[in-house]
């Protein structure tokens, strides 16, 4: 789904009508957590699916709103066969003894016409703070002002060898690059 | 007419293709593995891992039809003009080349086990896992595949040398029978 427009934060503040955090449902066919690793020179893209979301935002107040996703690490992909068996492997993301990895939300500030997301990262039981920037858009199909249906850009990257995932250092670069597009629907919409 | 057997006093036309078709593949597979040890891996170098391991598996797989061929077709005895200290050092060599060309495969397999990575052949077919998923097991067993590779290369040179250094007719009837 194409995104139509970009909404300044502080733009959504002045039209939003809702006096404390919106509850978003994640639609999960829609939206991708992507990231892109380096095998020697080549980048390639894997994905993971969400398993879980929970998604409040407060327009009127940015700080009170929160995040918590979990992707699920055992259908995780990472470009080709090889490389997704030893992503999932004890290597690296050993899925078979973590099989979630988790992200919670600590903090949410305005950034000019994006926000920063800071929050605390769970990998094969290490968690580590990290810092997200972030992007909101209106979908298409919706009106001006209408925040029934919204999505977040949300980019950062992260050292994987931070969390313990360290294997094949040799064949695989230490960071890896996220790009997150979430298309949520507000939770009261029917 | 062309015999498929080994004769009393010759190599038949199945001892002379499993020779020369193991030859071509160990000495090509070789130097692959060579490159690979050292090579910068990326997407356009993948391939070239699959292809070793395939060839190296093929390698197993023939030098297994030659000891079970060579039981039921004795190879014949050397020719009667080679001194007796050659007719050992090449009986030595022949077996020690065939120790190599059995271990080296396996050790790749077991390496190539321990990864975790499933260990694909000719394009799709996955061998079973013949070692545990272990940093240490992998460590050991390239390290073995290495050190026989440079054993094998130095069996080879010495396996030529002697074919070539003999006059006798030897590397004929391995060529025509």
């Amino acid at each position: 789904m194409r995104v139509l427009a970009v909404f300044a934060f502080l733009l959504i503040f002045s039209v939003a009508s809702a006096a404390a955090p919106a509850r978003y449902d994640l639609q999960p066919e829609e939206s991708t957590v992507g990231f892109t690793w380096f095998f020697g020179k080549d980048p390639i893209d894997g994905s993971m699916p969400v398993a879980s979301a929970k998604i409040a935002i407060d327009f009127q107040r940015l700080a009170n709103t929160t995040v918590r996703v979990a992707v699920d690490v055992t259908e995780a992909r990472a470009g080709f066969v090889f490389a997704t068996q030893a992503m999932r492997g004890p290597r690296i993301l050993d899925a078979a003894r973590h099989p979630l990895i988790v992200f919670e939300s600590t903090a949410v500030r305005p950034d000019g016409a994006a926000a920063i997301v800071e929050g605390l990262l769970t990998v094969r039981g290490v968690t580590r703070p990290v810092v997200f920037g972030a992007q909101l858009f209106r979908q298409r199909g919706t009106e001006e002002g209408d925040l029934s249906r919204i999505s977040i850009l949300v980019t950062g990257s992260l050292s994987r060898s931070a969390f313990g995932a360290s294997g094949w250092s040799d064949l695989a670069g230490d960071e890896v690059r996220l790009r997150i597009l979430a298309r949520l629907r507000r939770a009261d919409e029917e | 007419m062309r015999s498929f057997g080994n004769g009393a006093d010759r190599f038949g036309l199945v001892t002379r293709v499993l020779h020369w078709s193991t030859a071509l593949l160990v000495l090509g597979t070789l130097p692959l593995g060579l490159y690979l040890a050292g090579a910068e891996i990326g997407l356009s170098t993948l391939w070239l891992f699959g292809l070793h391991k395939s060839i190296g598996i093929a390698v197993l797989g023939l030098a297994l039809v030659r000891l079970v061929w060579h039981r039921l077709s004795p190879p014949p005895p050397p020719m009667a003009s080679v001194p007796a200290w050659q007719v050992r050092a090449a009986r030595w060599t022949h077996r020690v080349l065939y120790v190599l060309i059995v271990a080296m495969p396996v050790s790749g397999w077991v390496a190539s086990s321990a990864t975790g990575i499933d260990t694909v052949i000719f394009g799709g077919w996955t061998l079973p896992r013949i070692a545990p998923v272990s940093e240490r097991w992998e460590e050991v067993g390239f390290a073995v595949h290495g050190a026989l590779a440079a054993a094998l290369l130095t069996l080879i040179a010495l396996h030529m040398a002697g074919a070539v250094h003999r006059r006798d007719g030897t590397l004929r009837r391995m060529l025509r029978g």
